[in-house]
Parts: C-alpha cells; structure tokens; sequence
C-alpha cells in the first residue's frame, strides 16, 4: 500500500462505518427492532473490513519512485545514506 | 506502520466506538416515548387473616389484576417487570412496602392481561397492625433496556382496606 | 569503522529509550484505568461502580457476563429496585430485586428482603444464617444501567486463569514490541 493508498483507506473506513452506523440506526428505530439495526451495522463492518484492510491493487496506484543508486554515487554524503536507510524499515 | 494488523486495529477501535454510541443513542431515544399505562386491581377474596405465632400479622388473598402496559414498550426494551405491592404505614413503620404478585412481561403482545393470582409472596407485616389497616396497591414496573438506561414507575390505587377481624379456620 | 560503531551506538540507545517510552506508555494505561475507575467512584457514590453479572438468578433480564453500572445515591430503597448486596463472611456480592421494604419510623432504618427474578425462593436461605432482612450497610448500590455481554471477558479469565495469564503475557508482549 503507498501513501495516497493509505490515507484513503483510512478515510474510506471511517466514511464508511459513519455512513453505516447512521443508516443502521434509522432503519432499525424505523423499522422498531434493535436486532435490525445490528445485523445492518454488522454487514457494514464486514463489508467495511473486506474493502479497507486487504492490501487491493487500488490502494497502490501511486509507487514511491526511489532514486537511482547511482545517483547517490553521484553525489557521496552520508547525511544521504542515513536518512535513506532510516526511510525504507518505516514503509513496510 | 500501515500494515495489515495496524489497519485491522484501527477498524475494530473505531467500530467499537460508533457502537457504543449507537447504543447510547438508542438508550437516549427511549425518553421520547411518553408511556400511558392503565390498571386496575380488586381484592376478590380474603382466604386467611392470622397472627403467627411470633405474634406478626399474615393476609392471604386473591386478587384480580388487569393491566394494559403496551405503551412502555419501545425498540430498546428488553422486558418490562411488573409488580403489585402493598403500601401502608403503621404506627413503628413510616413506609411498608411487600410484593404481593409479579410478572416478566418479555413482549409487547403480552404486556394486556388479566389475571386472578392468589398472592404469590407473604404478605406479613412486621408486628400486629393489619387488621382494619387501609392500604394503597401500587402497580411498579421496571422497564429493562436492550441497552442503557432502566426505567421505573409505579400507579398508586388507593382505597384498599383489611377486615377488622381475624378468620376462623 | 568509527562511522558503523556510532551508529550501533545510536542504535542502541535508541533501543534503551525505546523501551523506556514503553513502560511509560504501559503505566500509563494503567494509572489512567485506576483514575477513570476511582473517578466513577466518587460520581456515583458506591464501592464498586460497575460489576459483571455471574450468576443465573435474574435471567432474563440479567444474563452471564452483562455488565451494570450501579449507584448508591441519597434515595432510599424501594421494591422493585436492583440491588447489590453483600453478606457478610460471603465474598462475592449478589444482584437482586427489592421484594420487601419496611422504614422504621423513628430511626429511617430499613428492612430490606430480596429475591432473585428467576428464584423460587426469595433470599433468605442466602442471608447469614438466623437473618431475615438486609439493612442498609448490605447494600452496595442499585443498578441504574445495563451492557449487555461485554463482562463475558471477565468470566471466561476468571474460571481459567490460564487464560488471562496468557492474555496479559500477550498483551504485554505487544505493548512492548509494537512500534506505533
């Protein structure tokens, strides 16, 4: 998952169990049934689950474009190579 | 830092928490619901009027009880529990309180009824006060949410009044 | 090699600190719990604001692992009300209804008789024995509102301490090595 990919998982969840928490207690007050409402909130967190955690090709359609190695060549600091490396374990 | 399990945890907090508030809503929905209850509760018969041998008066009776409780009912009640007491103050006590019948009305449906229960608990005073004694029939019930907060509320029928004697058996 | 063994170093020391913060971050956990718990001790007025249900006695209104928030309140007890009560020499308090009420006139003392919703019997073979009331400092509170299911943890961990032992280890072991 890149980072566009990670900012709208993130709000897509939490559009989407907001947006299912309302239309699952309308429905249930509407419809008088407390076990209605649970059951519409309960798909809505499957369904939520289903598209936000598994990694979809959707959420990765900005790659990081990493620069060339010999472009560090090019250009020997160290202040480069730390920052670099410190980088890569924190995009898992 | 966004990896399976951290999006996992972030979903199941912050679902958690929309629950909580949905259920704390659906508790707050039920103080727009005005209930109207209506009953009314006769004593058909006095089966036994006594002292005990530890000198304390004891009553049985039969009762006729009708009610109509379907307004307490909303989306969020779980069961409404009814009760019949007798109330009455004597001389040593400024509030007796003794359950005479009660009832778990698990649905709407059966929330209308009527019914001719002899008393289902004791009604014993705490000495010898009973005979001639007036005494108010209050109808309690507590409403039981599916969530929530719990109601109470109670109907006073006054004007009850024990025989001035004890029965011979 | 002075450029590696600084960074080792840095990276130790980041580790030490690291491990600090998380002890911090786990005692903080903690002691915001204990705060949360002792405040709603002093909002509602009794010794434990909050149990779990174990007991079958009131079903169907009470099951197995509901929770009830209680307070004690400056009212008086009425029929009709949840209590919690605690008997003496007896370690776990019970949940039950008010069947009976008699308040003394002089001293506003009262005499309290309770029976579970699904008992036959009222509460009197529970009491201590030769009792046949409950008075005031029985009672612990009166329950105001109801969750249902959520104490089920509870139970579960405590009729199999292996469990919560594991459970704790577990958490522990993720509060430590998590890297949020």
């Amino acid at each position: 998952m890149d980072w566009q990919g990670q900012k709208v998982a993130e709000q897509l969840m939490q559009i989407m169990l907001v947006v299912f928490a309302i239309a699952a207690f309308v429905t249930g007050y509407i419809a008088g049934s407390f076990e209605l409402m649970m059951y519409v909130y309960a798909g809505g967190v499957v369904l939520t689950i289903l598209t936000t955690i598994p990694n979809w090709p959707f959420f990765n359609r900005h790659p990081l474009k990493w620069l060339d190695p010999s472009e560090v060549e090019k250009h020997p600091k160290p202040q480069v190579t730390t920052s670099v490396s410190k980088k890569k374990p924190a995009k898992k | 830092m966004h990896s399976f399990s951290y999006r996992a945890n972030a979903l199941l907090t912050f679902s958690l928490t929309i629950l909580a508030l949905m259920c704390a809503m659906a508790s707050l929905t039920d103080n727009f619901n005005s209930p109207s209850p209506t009953a009314t509760v006769q004593i058909l018969n006095v089966n036994r009027f006594q002292k005990r041998s530890n000198g304390d008066d004891e009553v049985a009776i039969t009762l006729n009880i009708s009610a109509d409780l379907q307004s307490l009912f909303t989306w969020n009640t779980k069961q409404v529990f009814v009760f019949l007491a007798a109330e009455y103050t004597t001389p040593k006590n400024t509030l007796n309180q003794v359950s005479l019948w009660d009832r778990i009305i698990p649905t709407k449906e059966e929330a209308k009824f009527s019914v001719k229960p002899k008393n289902k608990y004791k009604f014993i005073d705490q000495g010898s006060n009973l005979r001639g004694r007036d005494f108010n029939m209050t109808l309690h019930w507590h409403v039981m949410p599916k969530t929530g907060k719990m109601f109470a509320d109670k109907l006073v029928l006054p004007g009850f009044r024990l025989p001035e004697s004890y029965s011979y058996r | 090699m002075g450029f590696i063994g600084d960074q080792i170093d840095s990276l130790k020391s980041l580790k030490v600190r690291q491990a600090l913060e998380q002890v911090i971050t786990l005692g903080m956990i903690v002691s915001s719990a204990l705060i949360i718990w002792k405040f709603l001790m002093c909002v509602t007025g009794s010794e434990s604001p909050v149990v779990v249900v174990l007991s079958e006695s009131m079903e169907p209104a009470f099951q197995r692992g509901d929770i009830l928030f209680l307070r004690m309140g400056e009212d008086p007890i009425r029929a009709g009300e949840i209590v919690v009560f605690n008997i003496d020499r007896r370690e776990i308090p019970i949940v039950h209804r008010v069947i009976k009420v008699h308040e003394r006139n002089d001293t506003k003392d009262i005499d309290v008789l309770t029976k579970g919703d699904n008992n036959d019997q009222d509460d009197r073979v529970l009491y201590a024995p030769g009792q046949q009331w409950l008075q005031h400092q029985h009672i612990m509170g009166r329950a105001v509102g109801f969750l249902p299911y959520v104490g089920y943890v509870t139970i579960i961990m405590t009729e199999n301490p292996i469990i919560k032992y594991a459970l704790i280890g577990a958490l522990g072991l993720l509060a430590i090595t998590s890297k949020d």
